[in-house]
């Protein structure tokens, strides 16, 4: 029995702080402080570069700026454990508060009220039979769209009259919009891939994690010369893949890969990306063939050793037009195309030099780096995203719950039916006292409340006596 | 001069003639200044419309690929969303503010037209003709609410201002003869408010009955309830434009890219952003965060925008790059 209860305090207690953690979660102030948190970091992210090389922050950065950033993470800090916490404790918050605060504040059970303590209160004061003007209140607020429902709450009628009581949940609402984008974001953390390849025209690539076999065979691109106002601009019209596909069914298909324009194998979508130049090299020394030369064309960016030396050359890009200066044309269509190769001697940066397709470069020592033709070569990214589904369906919910928040407003009436006290007994009169309160404060509604009881007093015209001189802000004469 | 720019000088001109006009309301509160504006907004908004609509037909390129187009529709939409607010809440005396914005806006991007250029293949999609529209008038929405915002904070803090001048006045007049100091106090005791939102600035007020003409003109900007709930519900059409509008755009992302969120500076400003907002809509249905913290709110969330639109486009590079 001791242990029982022993048991039963300790549960207690836990429930206690439990609760007490939970209410500090969903506090206000706690949410204001992890959203200036996560702004501040947001916007370190936006003005840092992100996933940069640290060669590139000591390069484009003051030495110190550059230290701190790759000290604390800075270069990375949209996937860093700081940023998801941060994140994490926003959505628990705003779960919380919606649950806990927000939506017990907007669901009020039916009580009564002080009406006069309400800052939108009126009255309006009629003649006649108790039941006629009870029913004439009824029926006002009903043939306007209001929601009349009367309950005896300490041996006093009361009538509650809603409007747009379903908009109420709007708030809910749009946080499980929240909440189910959240699910099918993490569906695709959890169940779902992405990655990119390149395949040089006349090549084929499997997907590892599809198995999907992707044959390029051709690329093509469209670049305009156009002139503008500030000179000629070379403006990208398309890229286009023609690919041989072969899915899980063994069948192959020749499709066609634009921006814009993924294809659907088996689930995973496979998008055009980006395009380059594939260049084969080779290698001599003194003259000869040399060891070290690459066995296919190069991507842009990859590189080879030099034979036994400490050398490396490394293509940098592909330059489509090297001017009548021998220099980079901003015009990047192949018509006297070169490439940039950058030199190292360990990790050490010799120099870039750009040489034109079908020349050679001495790299010293003897050797010799001839640039080859070129192949084009594209960039596909492929993702697959269980998750979209629920993405959607989560934008639609939280578009859906903003709406219903935004342009509704959800008000209730209190209405109580109170004898004058200076009726004539031959001709008993009838004090109608209302007030309104709203999801938005007060200010939002008064003018409807303003109309509203003027619309009152002018349906019980007939049996309007006057108004209580006492109303602050509705005083009907 | 060609029929682009023609219809281009004769908005701009509307559009600085409207302000003219407006502003002179705003100061004077003539109803002939209204009306003398009125039109020339309907004028100049129309006339952006229609040079949008030419610049398409002509070209057969959308638009809004670029810089220009995008601060064009953003002109026109601010002045499209003040003419439907100020013709449902008459918000006219604000005019002269959106107006010259519009105009300033306008002829920026003036500064980055180079001319028709055919759209990238990541922009030629049919997402275009959503996304950037319902981006950009959200844009425009919060610059009028932004400017509903900078008109509550002048009339708020000259309030204030004259609230504590009359508290030195009161404090000077107690020093002297007691009867002196009872009438003054009299005079300077707060009137019975006759509403909540009617009479929120009974320091003015009263300062304009005494004959001040800056009080008095102040006393007749729409009271200052009013005035955050005019901002509340611009912010309103804004909030749910903008988050429309980066569904749409995440949607698009994913069609184009890959992927619907790859934490482009220019759509974490864009979160940024819409985070301010939806701030400012959870704040504002606390009591205490209506009205003077609100307009802040507001004015900070332009400001962010402007920066989500301007200075990710113009400064930082990214996959949103589209200056020309």
């Amino acid at each position: 029995m001791e242990a029982r209860n022993a048991a039963r305090l300790g549960a207690d207690k836990l429930a206690e702080r439990l609760d007490a953690l939970l209410g500090r979660i969903s506090d206000f102030w706690f949410g204001m402080a992890m959203l200036a948190v996560w702004g501040v970091m947001t916007l370190i992210g936006v003005v840092v570069d992100q996933g940069k090389e640290p060669a590139f922050y000591f390069t484009n950065y003051a030495p110190p700026l550059a230290r701190l950033v790759l000290r604390l993470h800075l270069d990375n800090i949209y996937h860093s454990t700081g940023y998801v916490a941060v994140i994490g404790f926003i959505v628990a918050c705003m779960t919380l508060a919606t649950f806990r605060r927000v939506i017990p504040s907007r669901l009020p059970p039916l009580r009564a009220v002080k009406i006069d303590k309400i800052p939108l209160n009126a009255s309006v004061v009629v003649d006649g039979d108790e039941s006629d003007v009870r029913q004439r209140v009824e029926r006002f607020f009903s043939e306007r769209g209001w929601l009349v429902r009367k309950r005896e709450l300490g041996g006093i009628e009361w009538t509650f009259a809603d409007k747009f009581n379903w908009a109420r949940k709007g708030v809910l609402i749009a946080h499980v919009g929240f909440v189910l984008i959240a699910v099918g974001t993490t569906m695709y953390w959890k169940w779902g891939f992405s990655g990119q390849t390149a395949i040089v025209a006349g090549l084929a690539q499997t997907i590892p994690e599809t198995g999907a076999r992707f044959q390029l065979d051709r690329f093509n691109y469209q670049i305009e010369p156009i002139r503008t106002k500030s000179g000629i601009v070379y403006q990208p019209i398309d890229y286009v893949s023609q690919l041989e596909i072969t899915g899980h069914d063994g069948i192959k298909r020749h499709l066609t890969l634009r921006v814009n324009h993924p294809l659907d194998v088996d689930g995973t979508l496979y998008y055009q990306a980006s395009y380059g130049s594939a260049v084969d090299f080779g290698v001599t020394k003194d003259g000869r063939p040399a060891s070290g030369a690459p066995g296919a064309a190069l991507l842009e960016g990859e590189g080879f050793p030099l034979g036994q030396t400490d050398r490396s050359v490394q293509y940098e890009r592909f330059v489509g037009t090297i001017d009548r200066n021998g220099g980079v044309s901003p015009d990047p269509r192949a018509n006297n195309p070169g490439v940039i190769l950058t030199v190292f001697d360990g990790d050490q940066n010799i120099g870039s030099v750009l040489v034109p397709l079908g020349r050679s470069l001495d790299v010293g020592n003897g050797y010799r780096v001839d640039v080859g033709s070129y192949t084009l070569y594209s960039g596909i990214q492929y993702r697959h995203d269980p998750g979209i589904p629920l993405v959607g369906l989560g934008a639609f919910v939280l578009l859906t719950g903003l709406c219903m928040s935004f342009y509704f407003l959800p008000a209730r009436l209190y209405v109580r039916v109170d004898p004058c006290n200076d009726s004539p007994e031959d001709r008993p009169r009838w004090s109608i006292g209302l007030a309104a309160t709203t999801v938005k404060g007060y200010e939002i509604f008064e003018e409807q409340f303003a109309a509203l009881v003027e619309a009152l007093r002018h349906a019980q015209s007939g049996h309007a006596f006057q108004a209580k001189p006492s109303d602050p802000a509705f005083a009907v004469s | 001069m060609n029929t682009d720019q023609i219809l281009i000088v004769i908005a701009i001109s509307a559009y600085i003639a409207s302000a003219l006009a407006l502003f002179t309301y705003f100061l004077s509160r003539e109803n002939v200044a209204k009306l003398a504006g009125i039109p020339f907004a309907f004028l100049g908004c129309i006339t952006q419309f229609v040079e949008l609509g030419y610049r398409y037909e002509s070209s057969k390129i959308w638009p809004l690929t670029n810089l220009y187009g995008s601060l064009s529709l953003f002109a026109a939409m601010s002045v499209a969303i003040f003419i439907g607010f100020a013709l449902r809440y008459d918000l006219w005396f604000i005019g002269g503010f959106v107006q010259a914005l519009a105009a300033i806006f306008l002829a920026y991007g003036l500064t980055w037209n180079e001319g028709y250029l055919p759209a990238v293949p990541a922009l030629q999609s049919y997402w275009i003709k959503v996304h950037v529209p319902l981006v950009v008038s959200s844009y425009a929405a919060f610059m009028v609410a932004c400017v509903t915002s900078v008109v509550y904070l002048i009339k708020y803090y000259a309030e204030q201002n004259v609230g504590r001048s009359s508290m030195v006045r009161l404090r000077t007049a107690a020093a002297g003869p007691a009867g002196a100091a009872g009438l003054q106090m009299q005079a300077l005791a707060p009137p019975r408010p006759r509403s909540i939102i009617v009479g929120d600035a009974p320091n003015l007020e009263r300062a304009a009955a005494g004959g001040s003409a800056l009080a008095g003109w102040l006393a007749s900007f729409p009271s200052l309830a009013k005035l955050d709930i005019m901002t509340y519900r611009i912010i309103s059409v804004g909030l749910p434009l903008l988050t429309v509008g980066i569904i749409t755009g995440a949607w698009w992302a994913k069609e184009a890219w890959g992927a619907y969120w790859q934490w482009d500076p220019k759509e974490t400003a864009a979160l940024f952003s819409w985070t301010v907002y939806a701030l400012y809509m959870h704040l504002h249905t606390r009591n205490a965060w209506r009205g003077l913290r609100s307009a802040w709110l507001s004015v900070a969330g332009f400001i962010s925008i402007m920066f989500c639109y301007l200075g990710v486009n113009i400064w930082i590079s990214g996959l949103h790059s589209y200056k020309m």
